[in-house]
């Protein structure tokens, strides 16, 4: 079902009905049948792979439950003699009785997810490349949020492992956790602890609060429909046709890419914490204006948050904390010098952190190439940080001043751009050529209006500007701590309703949908 | 135990104010870096294994927490 269409739109407001007149003991089984619905209504074919998922990942929780709590027992029977040694040794036992479990599922899962989203996918490109006929469409085999509710699972068994929760008893209920509607098409990752509990509980209708989910849902829709679409028409024609374009009209191009990315994902992201708010539940948010950040690994810390925060807690401290890295990062000292020595289990970890968002994306080198590009600018900041301090002072540049954060913030956003030539481009190779092909100087594009030929019109250029001055606008405000929905609260009637039915207007008349337009098409439904 | 978690903590980030702050964790002050950097100069210093487990934002979010823990590891 499209996302940002009016279905889902009535879809959403049917399960809402259903939801504040059913007992609310029983809420949490309306979530249920609606997420299953959602997805029977999405993509009928796959749901047995999120099925498999759930039920493997319940049994696994559940036996490692037992496991914990059998411990548990002779753990507090050593506690009372004090005997610490024995203590101990039934804690490593635990653990290591838990952890064959945790392997086994994480196999399985991610066997799962490796198979379906990357391996049919060289099997038909190499079956291709030697000129065989592939008669199935490797991309209809891809469960829609596999890689969402993949690592959502992956998250619920290791913060089992870790102690950090406790298994959940009722396998309906999980499977409400591993399918809420709302978070299935792209996110945000959630973590038990955070949302399980709020979809379990039933929550009572409130006005104020359907009103911020609908607005925030708008604001979403204005994101996707307004910005993400209008643009990508230009995204589209220069970077489907490596090659034959250049200067300018390349560096326009991947610039509206980066805009419509973050337009189009955080669009989607929007509509999914506004939907859920509706129904009284608070999903994490996945962006904090990231184009504002002023180095790289700030812009990872406000962009795809809920990705970042388990890729650092599952991989990168998993990593950099290991004892056998520890010993390596020891060892290195000696030949890297401290500093460097100290950094290098870091810097394992950052590399396996940012393959992974890589593959995340897709199994092409272009992808990784995009993970690695970012790593290395990271790791380079890191080694090369005592020696920019010293840069900064004897050049007498105050980094504390508002010129240099301007400028730090263009610079960083100049890396972002370029790191789009990768996720965007249709390969690596064209990635490069693209990227080299911008340095043509060739103003003349601009100026006679050929830009204007390549799906974006005048008009079209109009609105964007108007949009993107709207939304940067508010971007400010938020930036400085307001919280918009919460000021339009407080003002009368009149000018809330006539801010209202002025942003509906705004999607229903400026939104873009052309012929075949398909509003269920996120770019990040597809990683 | 105090002054010198408060010395290792100083030389990681000089610029929080670590005797008042009671949620370096939650309100976002640490970054994952310097965890790493305390954790590594923690075991290094006081002997203790911190391992993935303990990485609970309760147990970094002031220096008091951040002792207790080690306290805790040592008593095995």
């Amino acid at each position: 079902m499209a996302f940002a269409s009016l279905q889902f739109v009535i879809f959403l407001l049917a399960v809402c009905a259903v939801y504040f007149i059913t007992p609310i003991k029983a809420r949490w089984a309306v979530l249920l049948v609606a997420s299953y619905a959602f997805y029977l209504l999405s993509s009928p074919n796959t749901l047995i792979f999120m099925v498999v998922t759930t039920v493997a990942t319940f049994l696994a929780g559940r036996a490692m439950g037992k496991i914990q709590d059998r411990y548990q027992k002779r753990i507090d029977e050593a506690k009372e003699k004090k005997d610490r040694e024995t203590q101990k040794k039934l804690k490593s036992e635990s653990k290591a009785a838990t952890k064959r479990i945790v392997v086994g599922i994480l196999l399985l899962n991610f066997g799962i997810l490796a198979t379906l989203k990357y391996f049919w996918y060289y099997l038909e490109t190499i079956l291709t490349n030697a000129g065989i006929e592939v008669p199935f469409d490797a991309g209809i085999l891809i469960p829609l949020g596999i890689s969402f509710y993949t690592f959502q699972s992956a998250a619920y068994i290791l913060d089992i492992y870790r102690n950090k929760i406790r298994p959940d008893k009722n396998l309906a209920k999980l499977a409400l956790f591993f399918s809420f509607f709302p978070i299935i098409i792209q996110g945000p990752i959630s973590r038990y602890d955070q949302l399980a509990h709020q979809l379990y509980e039933g929550h009572t209708f409130d006005y104020q609060r359907i009103a911020f989910g609908a607005q925030l849902m708008i604001w979403g829709m204005f994101k996707k429909l307004v910005v993400a679409d209008r643009i990508g028409a230009l995204v589209d024609t220069v970077f489907d046709n490596p090659g034959q374009y250049e200067g300018f009209t390349v560096i326009i191009a991947v610039i509206c890419y980066t805009i419509q990315i973050y337009a189009d994902f955080s669009g989607g992201i929007d509509i999914a914490r506004g939907a859920a708010q509706t129904l009284g539940i608070t999903l994490e948010d996945n962006f904090k204006r990231p184009y504002f950040s002023d180095s790289v690994s700030e812009f990872w810390r406000r962009w795809h948050i809920t990705l970042g925060n388990w890729c650092k807690d599952y991989i990168f401290f998993t990593v950099s904390l290991s004892p056998t890295f520890g010993k390596l990062g020891k060892k290195s000292r000696k030949y890297l010098g401290d500093r460097v020595g100290k950094l290098m289990p870091v810097i394992i970890a950052q590399i396996l952190v940012f393959t992974t968002i890589g593959v995340w994306h897709g199994a092409e080198l272009k992808y990784i190439a995009y993970g690695w590009y970012q790593a290395v600018i990271i790791i380079s900041g890191m080694l090369l940080e005592p020696y920019l301090k010293k840069l900064a002072e004897l050049l007498r540049i105050n980094t504390k001043s508002f010129g240099w954060k301007v400028f730090a913030i263009i610079r960083t956003f100049i890396i972002i751009v370029i790191g789009r030539f990768f996720s965007r481009a249709l390969s690596f190779n064209a990635a490069i050529g693209m990227f080299i092909s911008s340095f043509t100087w060739n103003p003349e594009v601009i100026t006679s209006g050929a830009i204007f030929e390549l799906g974006i019109s005048r008009w079209d250029a109009l609105i964007l500007a108007v949009s993107l001055v709207i939304w940067f606008i508010i971007s400010v405000f938020q930036e400085r701590g307001v919280e918009i929905r919460e000021a339009m609260a407080e003002k009368n009637v009149v000018v809330r309703w006539a801010f209202y039915l002025l942003a509906i207007a705004a999607v229903v008349i400026f939104g873009a949908y052309g012929s075949g337009y398909d509003g269920a098409e996120f770019i990040y439904r597809e990683f | 135990m105090r002054e010198e978690i408060l010395e290792i903590l100083r030389d990681v980030r000089s610029d929080i104010d670590y005797e008042n702050e009671k949620a370096m964790i939650d309100d976002g002050l640490l970054e994952s870096l310097d965890i790493v950097a305390i954790v590594g100069e923690f075991n290094d210093a006081f002997d203790v294994n911190i391992s993935v487990d303990d990485l609970l934002p309760e147990n970094f979010n002031s220096v008091d927490a951040m002792a207790e823990l080690i306290t805790k590891l040592q008593e095995g």
